[in-house]
């Protein structure tokens, strides 16, 4: 059997005196959309930035087909195949719309030096294409008649789909979405829903998805892990983690079956 | 025309301005506030010092300095910069914001001290008699005027390359930039490196250019003169500190008229500089409006003929 394409093992992490995310497993198979859940403060942003290196682990491994990635910078796993959003937006404000995703395709835009500073006919060509596929991303999340003012001047949800633009530019793998859905409106979060499962066909994606969101979460995903308190507490179909017992104590407290 | 008086000689030292401007703007450009500029300038000034005046097959004993020696100067000072700049940046780079700022303060004074008190560096009385490639102030601006051009062009070239836009989105957003994949802490670094260079090269130029060096050129004085000038200027494209490294330098001098109050004059320019225009004078936005304005005023022009 391959190994999984992303695998925790026994991941923890301490903030001081704090576990933040307690020896949780899971494995993520290619092509799932695998979500976690849980209560605020469970640790589900943690487990992100742990994934994305930008938190150190305490203990435990990251897995990415079978080899370590812990330990390694940020950029380095990005190159990697894993891109993220994040949950308080970090767009470029002072970049324009466009220039988000042009900087996702920072690695692809790789050009000798010289020929690049003379401006030669080959690099403007390579420039103009880089332009269009960047273009062509922003279509794909609906954003293409605003690729030119200044991305801290878009609205929230088109903040967050220009967010998943500019991650895919960067030609992952392995998609890790951060509660892409906050501060959408019920249509918004059906046709964000439409959105993933149309970008998983197209660019061969797994993703990985963070969603408060419960009946979203249950409709997208594969399978769910659910935390509580920085430990896995739950893990499987969406209909099996519906009915396990912890699950329902941990979102409705003790008794509160029913 | 009373009161503009523009001689070559302040036009040396705002060219000078402008190149030292710039040299505060490329770690800027990536949210680097690397005050180390002068230090450099200092090194560059020192080095064109010692080798003019100590290396006899440079040519000082000709009656006009060779260009091509203060050319050859011009290299080694920026080769030295930027070997120090390599070494000192891979450390002092891991430090942010204002932590990062007193850090290069320190290596201003460092090297001050050490010049100030080394005899073989001209110590506290300075190096004199520094050969000159040029008879008059106006050859200076002429060749000044050149490498400011070509500083500038090379700028432009930078800033439209993927390593221009990186920079920039190093500075709105460092720990997003890294996962988007760039390898941040090389792109800081060769920011560093190339201001590092550029300082050098200016301090060649002006060691030539005021005949004498000591230790009290490039101190920290300077690391917030220049500092003004980018603030003044803006911090976005390279026009901006350009602008400000002119206007800035050329202002004391244009506010002599005024008396004993033109240092009270500069500071309150500096003071509300950053209130009323608080990205700068130069911003991409007012550079596209510009184009836009000339670009119409031109098809008017031509339909008038």
């Amino acid at each position: 059997m391959t190994a999984p394409l992303l695998q925790l093992d026994g991941l923890t992490c301490r903030f001081g005196g704090l576990v933040a995310v307690n020896d949780v497993s899971l494995a993520v198979q290619e092509g799932e959309i695998f979500g976690l859940i849980g209560p605020n403060g469970a640790g589900k942003t943690t487990v992100f930035n742990l994934i994305t290196g930008l938190t150190p682990v305490s203990s435990g491994r990251v897995l990415w087909r079978g080899e370590p990635i812990h330990g390694l910078d940020p950029a380095r796993i990005n190159r990697l195949g894993l891109a993220r959003t994040f949950q308080n937006l970090r767009l470029f404000p002072s970049l324009s719309v466009l220039e988000n995703v042009l900087v996702g395709l920072h690695r692809e835009a790789a050009v000798p030096l010289l020929p690049a500073l003379l401006g030669s006919a080959a690099v403007r060509a390579r420039r103009r294409q880089l332009r269009e596929r960047a273009m062509e991303l922003l279509a794909l999340v609906d954003l293409a008649d605003v690729a030119d003012p200044p991305a801290g001047s878009l609205s929230y949800g088109d903040r967050r789909r220009l967010e998943i633009a500019r991650a895919l530019a960067t030609g992952p793998r392995l998609l890790l979405l951060d509660e892409p859905a906050a501060g959408m409106n019920p249509s918004e979060k059906d046709d964000l829903c439409a959105l993933i499962g149309r970008l998983r066909q197209r660019f061969d994606l797994t993703v990985l998805i963070i969603e408060h969101h419960v009946p979203l979460m249950m409709r997208l995903c594969d399978r769910l892990a659910v935390l509580n308190f920085g430990e896995r507490i739950a893990l499987g179909s969406p209909v099996e983690v519906r009915h396990d017992p912890r699950v329902i104590e941990a979102y409705l407290g003790p008794g509160g079956k029913g | 025309m009373p009161g503009l008086m523009i001689d070559a000689s302040l036009l040396q030292q705002m060219l000078i301005g402008a190149l030292l401007a710039l040299s505060v703007y490329l770690p800027l450009r990536c949210g680097q506030l690397s005050l180390a500029t002068p230090g450099f300038y200092a090194i560059g000034g020192t080095l064109a010092a010692l080798l003019s005046t100590r290396v006899a097959a440079l040519g000082a004993a000709e009656p006009v300095y060779p260009l091509s020696s203060v050319l050859l100067e011009m290299l080694l000072a920026g080769l030295l910069a930027a070997g120090l700049a390599v070494g000192i940046g891979s450390v002092v780079l891991r430090l942010r914001g204002v932590y990062l700022a007193i850090a290069t303060i320190a290596l201003v004074e460092i090297l001050r001290v050490t010049t100030l008190n080394q005899e073989s560096l001209g110590g506290a009385v300075g190096i004199f008699g520094i050969p000159q490639p040029f008879l008059a102030p106006e050859g200076y601006v002429v060749f000044t005027l050149v490498v400011l051009a070509v500083v500038c062009w090379l700028c432009d070239r930078l800033e439209r390359q993927r390593i221009g836009l990186a920079m920039e989105a190093i500075r709105d957003d460092e720990l997003a930039a890294a996962c988007q994949g760039i390898n941040t802490d090389r792109t800081k670094l060769v920011a560093f490196i190339l201001s590092a260079a550029l300082a050098a090269v200016a301090g060649v130029i002006s060691a030539h250019f005021l005949n004498s060096w000591n230790a009290r050129l490039g101190n920290f004085d300077a690391s917030i003169t220049t500092l003004a000038f980018v603030v003044f200027g803006g911090s976005r494209t390279w026009p901006g500190p350009v602008l400000g490294g002119l206007l800035l330098t050329a202002l004391p001098e244009l506010l002599r008229p005024v008396g004993d109050l033109r240092l009270v004059v500069f500071g309150l320019v500096i003071l509300l500089g950053p209130l009323v225009v608080p990205q700068g004078l130069v911003t991409p936005e007012r550079l596209k409006l510009l184009r836009r304005l000339l670009r119409r005023a031109q098809p008017a022009r031509e339909a008038n003929r």
